[in-house]
């Protein structure tokens, strides 16, 4: 958003209030169990996710077969249970209940300041600005040699097209990994 | 019989390429799905202003983007959809006013001709780079929409007139009334509730929430539905 000189939509009115219904529609449409905070301008604007970024560039480097996992509960805390994400105990919890062990999460949680993960997570903010982001989600696909930028949750469609791939909607059925 | 169609409300403006994008899915679902698509001509000008938004394209990050997902959106959506070479000038500058109070006055009088104006409107601005503010070139799409010279010309006269220009004003209003801050905007009547939904982009959530089947935005054809 500062790069890009943006500015988050929920700082119009009207805006806000369309996404609090459009994120409960979407969520039942998508069945995530998303829910918006009950101090949601407190949450965004004032207490950010800084430290949560940095314990998940820290599982990314390490870790990163847990990434999937931890950035959910991360997202199961703020965005649907209305907890905190900004306390260590908080990224703790959210590490354990991926399957994380408590020595593990603690030992990535004392890495979070260091120097090497604030550049990591800012090397991956600015590679995010060179492909042109201005807010997030940003998709990045390569293919045939060419680089499609999408950004939204609601290019996913487009994506399928792109990828010459099938769109089943928002739940496709489950199918075994492939071959 | 079957049950009551829904009504959907699409509040666009021709100046705005995401309106059209919207337009054609839902022109093309109209007969797919039980429902009743009422076009509602509407001034974006108008709904930014009372909203405080801002046109997206004043962001240049945004403006970079929009380029190439209005056209990688074209290419998907099967609309014939192109920047215009001075796009900031025919958004920013130029407007669709009296555009959009001729449809206003076209619905008004001949609202079975009003999609064949409108699209041709965005033929002209969002096609083939051609104004829409002149005179002319408003007569030239009502013209290629299959209205007869005389028609288009008399319903030209009217767009000054003070019932056209509140028509207009009544519309927008309508839209800020529920909660719009940019076009597209869609609102769908269903079991006594109202949903209103922005962008082109929510067409697939709104066949889930019609119960409907969601076909891509390239529907095959069907005949009209008895």
């Amino acid at each position: 958003m500062k790069n890009s000189g943006n500015k988050p939509p929920a700082l119009l009115p009207l805006k806000a209030k369309y996404m609090t219904n459009d994120i409960k529609l979407l969520g039942q449409h998508f069945q995530v169990p998303i829910q918006m905070p009950k101090d949601f301008f407190s949450v965004i604007l004032e207490k950010g996710s800084l430290s949560a970024m940095r314990f998940l560039t820290a599982v990314n480097l390490e870790h990163p077969e847990m990434l999937e996992k931890v950035s959910r509960e991360l997202w199961m805390r703020v965005w649907s249970r209305d907890e905190d994400i900004t306390e260590p105990q908080s990224i703790l919890a959210a590490a354990e209940k991926a399957g994380m062990s408590t020595e593990g999460a603690r030992a990535l949680l004392e890495k979070i300041s260091t120097s090497q993960m604030k550049n990591q997570l800012k090397e991956t903010t600015e590679a995010a600005c060179r492909y042109g982001a201005f807010g997030l989600p940003f998709t990045v696909a390569h293919l045939d040699g060419q680089t499609h930028m999408l950004f939204g949750s609601d290019r996913m469609e487009l994506l399928a097209h792109l990828l010459g791939e099938k769109w089943m909607g928002p739940v496709p059925p489950a199918v075994s990994a492939r071959l | 019989m079957g049950p009551l169609p829904r009504t959907v409300e699409l509040f666009y403006d021709v100046l705005s390429p995401y309106s059209w994008l919207g337009f054609e899915i839902l022109c093309r679902y109209k007969n797919i799905w039980n429902v009743d698509l009422q076009l509602r001509p509407t001034s974006i000008a108008g709904v930014m202003k009372n909203s405080g938004n801002k046109p997206p394209a004043l962001l240049p990050l945004k403006a970079k983007y929009m380029t190439n997902d209005i056209k990688l959106l074209g290419q998907h959506f099967q609309v014939p959809i192109q920047m215009p070479k001075d796009f900031f000038s025919v958004i920013l500058e130029k407007g669709s006013l009296s555009a959009m109070r001729f449809l206003t006055a076209v619905n008004l009088e001949h609202p079975e001709m009003l999609e064949k104006v409108s699209r041709e409107l965005w033929m002209r601005v969002w096609s083939r780079d051609e104004d829409i503010t002149e005179p002319q070139s408003i007569l030239a799409a009502a013209e290629k929409a299959g209205m007869s010279t005389e028609g288009a010309r008399a319903l030209l006269e009217k767009i000054s007139t003070s019932q056209m220009k509140n028509q207009l004003k009544e519309t927008t209003e309508a839209a800020c009334r529920y909660g719009a801050f940019g076009l597209p905007f869609t609102v769908a009547h269903l079991d006594g509730q109202t949903h209103m939904l922005f962008g082109s982009d929510r067409m697939e959530l709104l066949a889930h929430l019609l119960g409907e089947k969601w076909m891509g935005p390239v529907p095959p054809a069907v005949s009209a539905r008895l």
